[in-house]
């Protein structure tokens, strides 16, 4: 097991560090740099700015300076947003996401799982029906449509939740909804399908045969193996919403890591959107690691891998 | 804790202590001294006002710092930091005489070795500010910005603690004007040399402003708070404002409808119809100093016929394009220095519309019904002005012409036009109070910003005349002649100035529509105070 786990991390560690050199070449490949803007800058002005930031060196000295500094957990200075480091900008967005996108998970993985296994032991019935029903929609309709109807309706017509912001625990409700609704519909779909398949198995049969009760029946012996592809889902859809979603962000005003992505690749913030990608990446990793562990622990067959 | 809330504070029950604290708060915004809440359209970059680069920067530092002259709630140029100041004979030294009672945040006296300070830091080619070039006009500049003269042999000097000279290069007489940009603003010199680029934090930025900077969460605010040692402090009547980072005009616009904000500036165009008729004492619709204007490739057939130009600009009819398509309270601008800037009367006449003038032009230069005129017309992505090109072509169709047009993202519609890769195309100069910035733009030696092209030697020279005249009437009156022989040749058909849309909490006073849409935290307040 420990064996497993280092040969994981150590995977992980190349992992980022092929994700880190592509997103740094990625990143000055583009056309445009960080300084373009309407008015074209006098060439001493942008002379000046290029040395502050030694875009003035080769760009391998420049790939060796930033594995230097990541090295050391540094993520450089914003070409942008002058007055911070990324890992102040990330120090700060980070949180917000992780509030917003953990609470998403949280209530997705919750309503996805009850309301899949409800749907499934009243399989073909109007329950059944009307579950399956809400869960399309809940995939159909997405955050950015879902988001500027909830504000409009629960923010500006009845005024009972604020449109936007992050100062109390009220400011997160309506973002925390709005993204998590499409993944609670996944989770519903995908549980009402493994708990269907798992309740036709003969073990189920056998436990139901010897008057098990239905809850116990359920929590003993259909979830264990009904939500391995649940958590399957659960791990990059973690790491999906706990990155921060640009458009939750943005239509509810939330300072998280999303929108630092896109701006960061719109205004050519090398070191930010590598930043952002680098945060991203290990995220990813932990999330799909994590969701390994948790399959090890539901499916004995796995462990000896 | 990995899913804690940043502001757990709010979840916690409240105890009779906190109802009391919320109570008392919410009596605070109706009694003097409340804190507004202003939408800034985005978030700052900087607050180093020597390495600032947007406009929405220019509103937070200039109720942190202020310079040696100042905007008032009209947006006109009043004294700064500095009380008064007087111009040689020549146009070339500007003596100004510092506030008695000028102080930093922290107590220490604004002296004049601070200014020499900071326009040296300014130029310093290591502080790489993008906006350097906003001050070459004084002696030396372009070449300590370029690394070719050490910053002290800029032509800045310290008289005495309260007097500053400035030598420039050329007379300027518009330097009062430039200074109100934070280029021109003073930074704490024993500050900035123990903190470094540090400086700038909340806790360590010391300024000499009407407020301090007292909270900054990027993407989330900036919270500043009044300066009680502003040295005009008793007439600032609000404690605190926190600026709003609000990017997207749409959650702006439901943040301030659910009274989370009190100012925004700028609102989607398609609710100016609700908002007039149903909160109408919100609306504030302000011209902007600014020229909208379509330019002409005129190194390109059939453009470089003066009688082409002429005959497109005669089609168009400013006035259906400002009162009919946009209506709201644009300008329509017959001259390229727009009406509103100050103390400028263009001598250009208006012109037009007369399609018969312009029919026969096109017949003269070779163009009619059978052999009709094509020309592709360039424009920025976006609903009021696809409203307004449309019209364009509507008008120029009346006369025979065939119109395509083609749009384009800001920055990729600005990077086509500086390579010259269009025929007509919109353009736009956000501008100051000075006739000559934006006559430049047709000035052969402009170069890339020119987006036309155009030259014309008379220009060039009566422009190179006006630059050289310190006598400020004499100095109008060459620019007025630069502009009328510019017009004459049609390089560009000057359209409108752009209006702000602001919605405004009608409680609030000190808020006064101008040309500058600068609206310095100072002045504002709410009724009743």
């Amino acid at each position: 097991m420990t064996r497993y786990l280092l040969r994981r991390l150590a995977f992980a560690l190349i992992t980022l560090w092929v994700v880190v050199t592509v997103a740094f070449f990625l990143a000055r490949a583009v056309p445009g740099g960080p300084f373009d803007g309407q008015r074209r800058l006098p060439p001493a002005v942008e002379a000046n700015l290029r040395a502050a930031y030694h875009l003035d060196e080769p760009l391998l000295g420049q790939y060796v300076r930033y594995l230097g500094m990541l090295s050391r957990g540094d993520l450089g200075p914003s070409f942008r947003q002058k007055d911070f480091s990324v890992n102040e900008l990330i120090a700060q967005g980070l949180p917000i996401s992780l509030a917003v996108g953990g609470s998403a998970l949280a209530l997705a993985l919750s309503l996805g799982v009850v309301g899949g296994t409800f749907a499934a032991l009243a399989r073909n019935r109007p329950r059944d029906r009307l579950l399956v029903v809400v869960a399309t929609l809940g995939l159909a309709f997405p955050p950015i449509i879902v988001g500027p109807v909830l504000v409009l309706v629960f923010a500006v017509l009845l005024g009972w939740l604020p449109a936007g912001g992050y100062d109390s625990a009220k400011h997160y409700v309506l973002p925390v909804a709005a993204l998590s609704l499409p993944y609670a519909a996944a989770f519903t779909r995908l549980a009402r399908g493994s708990v269907a398949e798992v309740l036709a198995r003969p073990h189920v049969r056998t436990a139901r045969a010897k008057g098990l009760a239905p809850w116990r029946l359920v929590v003993r012996h259909v979830l264990p193996s009904a939500l391995v592809p649940v958590i399957s889902f659960a791990g990059p859809a973690a790491a999906a919403l706990l990155a921060g979603s640009m458009v939750i962000e943005e239509v509810f005003s939330l300072p998280g890591l999303g929108r630092y992505f896109v701006q960061g690749a719109l205004n050519r913030d090398y070191t930010l959107v590598t930043g952002a990608v680098v945060v991203y990446a290990a995220l990813v990793l932990a999330c799909n690691l994590l969701a390994d562990l948790c399959h090890m622990r539901l499916e004995p067959r796995l462990r000896r891998g | 804790m990995l899913f804690e809330f940043p502001r757990p504070a709010a979840c916690r029950p409240a105890g009779a202590r906190q109802i009391l604290a919320a109570l008392a708060a919410a009596l605070a915004l109706a009694a003097p001294g409340a804190e507004l809440r202003i939408g800034n359209g985005g978030e700052p970059l900087t607050l180093d006002p020597h390495r600032y680069n947007l406009n929405l920067e220019e509103k937070l530092l200039a109720d942190l710092f202020e310079g040696l002259t100042a905007l008032d709630a009209d947006g006109r140029v009043v004294p700064g930091a500095a009380e008064s100041w007087n111009v040689a004979e020549d146009g070339l030294v500007w003596t100004f005489r510092l506030r008695r009672n000028g102080r930093w945040s922290d107590g220490a006296p604004v002296t004049a070795a601070d200014f020499v300070y900071s326009f040296r830091r300014l130029l310093d080619p290591r502080t790489a500010a993008s906006l350097a070039h906003f001050l070459y006009a004084i002696d030396g500049a372009a070449a300590v910005n370029g690394g070719k003269a050490p910053p002290a042999n800029l032509g800045v000097r310290a008289v005495d603690a309260r007097t500053l000279e400035i030598r420039l290069a050329k007379p300027f007489p518009f330097l009062a004007e430039r200074l109100v940009y934070p280029t021109g603003y003073p930074v704490p010199k024993h500050v900035v040399e123990k903190l470094g680029d540090a400086w700038t934090k909340p806790g360590s930025m010391v300024s000499n402003g009407a407020f301090t900077l007292a909270d900054w969460q990027p993407q989330g605010f900036v919270r500043l708070a009044k300066n009680p040692r502003f040295h005009a402090a008793q007439t600032v009547r609000l404690q605190a404002v926190r600026y709003y980072p609000t990017a997207d005009r749409n959650a702006a616009y439901s943040r301030y409808r659910n009274g989370e904000l009190d100012i925004i500036g700028d609102f989607p165009p398609g609710e100016l119809d609700w908002l007039r008729r149903e909160l109408p004492d919100h609306v504030r619709l302000s011209p902007l100093l600014s020229i909208m204007y379509l330019v002409f490739n005129v190194a390109r057939p059939p453009f470089d016929d003066p009688r082409v130009r002429r005959a497109l600009a005669l089609a168009l009819d400013r006035q259906l394009i400002t009162s009919r398509v946009l209506e709201s309270g644009e300008v329509p601008s017959p001259s390229f220095v727009p009406p509103l800037v100050a103390g400028y009367q263009s001598a250009v006449r208006p012109e037009g519309p007369d399609r018969d003038i312009a029919r026969s032009l096109l017949a003269e230069a070779g163009y009619d019904a059978e052999n009709s005129l094509r020309v592709t017309l360039r424009y920025i992505a976006g609903a009021d002005s696809k409203k307004v090109q449309v019209a364009i072509a509507a008008l120029w169709k009346s006369i025979g012409v065939e119109t395509i047009l083609h749009h384009a993202e800001m920055n990729a519609h600005f990077a086509e036009l500086r390579q010259g890769n269009f025929e007509v195309a919109q353009a736009g100069w956000f501008g100051e109070n000075n006739p000559e910035q934006y006559l430049e733009l047709l000035m052969s030696t402009t170069g890339e910003v020119n987006y036309g092209r155009f030259a014309d030697a008379q220009v060039d020279a009566l422009m190179a005349r006006a630059k050289e005249t310190a006598q400020l009437d004499a100095r109008l009156a060459l620019l007025q002649q630069a502009e009328v022989q510019a017009l004459a040749l049609n390089p560009v058909v000057p359209l409108y100035s752009v209006t702000i849309r602001s919605l405004v909490r009608p409680d609030i006073d000190g808020w006064r529509a101008n040309p500058r849409n600068i609206h310095p935290a100072r002045y504002l307040g709410l009724s009743g105070d």
